[in-house]
């Protein structure tokens, strides 16, 4: 115990030292033209760490939800509601509307169309904004305050907020990323040689994208399936 | 900033791959289908000729697409198998969009009907000569919509590439 301590000081106090003067440096002490140049660690091999990282733990939750649902003869158990699907609609198209558009943002990057990309960036955060919004503002309490499905009421209930809950924490975290790259676009960092950090938040957010995809078609529409 | 893996594909294409997963999925699982001239039209089915303009992302997107779409269907496992010839029909667009994109199309539109005129009586017992015709009608309505947008694409990249590479008029005095 006081070792595994001792190593969690060592790692948090080496970790964040630097974070001071990272932060001045990518925020504050910069004139709007400067290029940062490269960036100090392989940001392809840094958001590839990541992904892997997001994988094993999606990986392990999606492993729990089949590990459960092999033991169930019928999938839904009996006495489960069928889900109504409207906001997870909202929230797909919301992901790919956001998707298409990060990816647009980064090409007029790419052809030096500052304003552009400045706009397809903040327009990606606001519809990754409105995600979280409509799940933790609406669905949720929608289905618990009426009873209709809580994470008390059996294992798909259990699954459900599980799984759903993971995925809206990483939502949260995306769009907390974005608000990061959007001051840094209107501090003038990004230019078509130097975009790493953007095109790695896309990689990110693309990938939340794709465990929505799974959710929709196990949760919402396998809820169907009992009906 | 993108690094090629060993499939020949960058990090950048990540976000093609999974907008053509988006399409797929959601398009099949969260749109009904059309109904044109008594056909049901799958409307993830109609970027597949779009594989010839963004090449192997969007033929694995379209893929993982499938199988997701399949996910959220009951059916008998051997459904679990279409992806696959979805793949192989894919992978015939993409390598003949040099020559004939419109000659890939066909044969993706023979291989999936010919997959579903046998797997769909497997799986639901409806006769396969009923299923046969309507399946080929509705892939082909599906691919032939997505073709004439691929058309209309490739057309608007061609005379923005002309465009570009027009001289520009000098003005003399």
């Amino acid at each position: 115990m006081l070792s595994f301590g001792a190593v969690l000081v060592g790692f948090l106090y080496s970790d964040t030292r630097n974070w001071r003067s990272s932060i001045s440096r990518s925020i504050g002490r910069i004139p709007g033209d400067t290029a940062l140049g490269t960036f100090p660690v392989d940001i392809n091999l840094t958001i590839q760490i990541i992904i892997l990282t997001e994988l094993l733990l999606f990986g392990g939750a999606f492993g729990e939800y089949f590990a459960i649902r092999a033991r169930f003869v019928y999938w839904p158990p009996a006495g489960s509601p069928v889900l109504d699907d409207f906001i997870a609609r909202i929230q797909t198209l919301i992901l790919i509307s956001s998707s298409v558009l990060i990816e647009w943002a980064v090409w007029q990057l790419k052809l030096g169309k500052q304003r552009a990309f400045k706009a397809g960036l903040v327009g990606t955060t606001v519809l990754g904004s409105l995600f979280p919004i409509l799940q933790f503002g609406f669905e949720w309490p929608h289905l618990i305050l009426s009873n209709i499905l809580t994470p008390a009421s059996g294992f798909f209930g259990a699954s459900f907020y599980l799984l759903t809950g993971i995925h809206g924490a990483h939502v949260v975290v995306g769009v907390i990323a974005y608000c990061y790259t959007d001051i840094r676009a209107f501090m003038g960092q990004y230019t078509p040689n130097n975009h790493g950090f953007v095109e790695a938040t896309s990689t990110y957010w693309h990938f939340v994208h794709i465990i929505w995809l799974f959710l929709f078609a196990l949760l919402w529409q396998g809820s169907r399936l009992l009906a | 900033m993108a690094r090629e893996s060993a499939f020949g594909l960058k990090l950048g294409d990540f976000g093609i791959f999974v907008i053509f997963t988006a399409i797929y999925a959601a398009g099949t699982l969260g749109l009904p289908k059309l109904a044109l001239l008594t056909y049901q039209v799958k409307v993830g089915e109609i970027p597949t000729a779009f594989v010839a303009i963004f090449g192997m992302p969007a033929v694995l997107g379209l893929t993982l697409g499938q199988f997701i779409a399949n996910l959220g269907v009951e059916a008998s496992p051997i459904a679990s198998l279409t992806p696959i010839f979805s793949f192989i029909g894919l992978l015939v667009i993409y390598y003949s969009r040099k020559f004939s994109t419109l000659a890939g199309c066909i044969v993706y539109i023979l291989i999936t009907s010919a997959w579903l005129t046998f797997l769909l009586p497997t799986v639901s017992q409806v006769p396969q000569s009923a299923v046969a015709y309507s399946v080929l009608a509705g892939q082909f309505i599906a691919v032939i919509i997505g073709y004439l947008g691929y058309l209309l694409v490739r057309k608007s990249m061609l005379n923005k590439h002309e465009t570009a590479n027009e001289p520009k008029a000098t003005v003399s005095s």
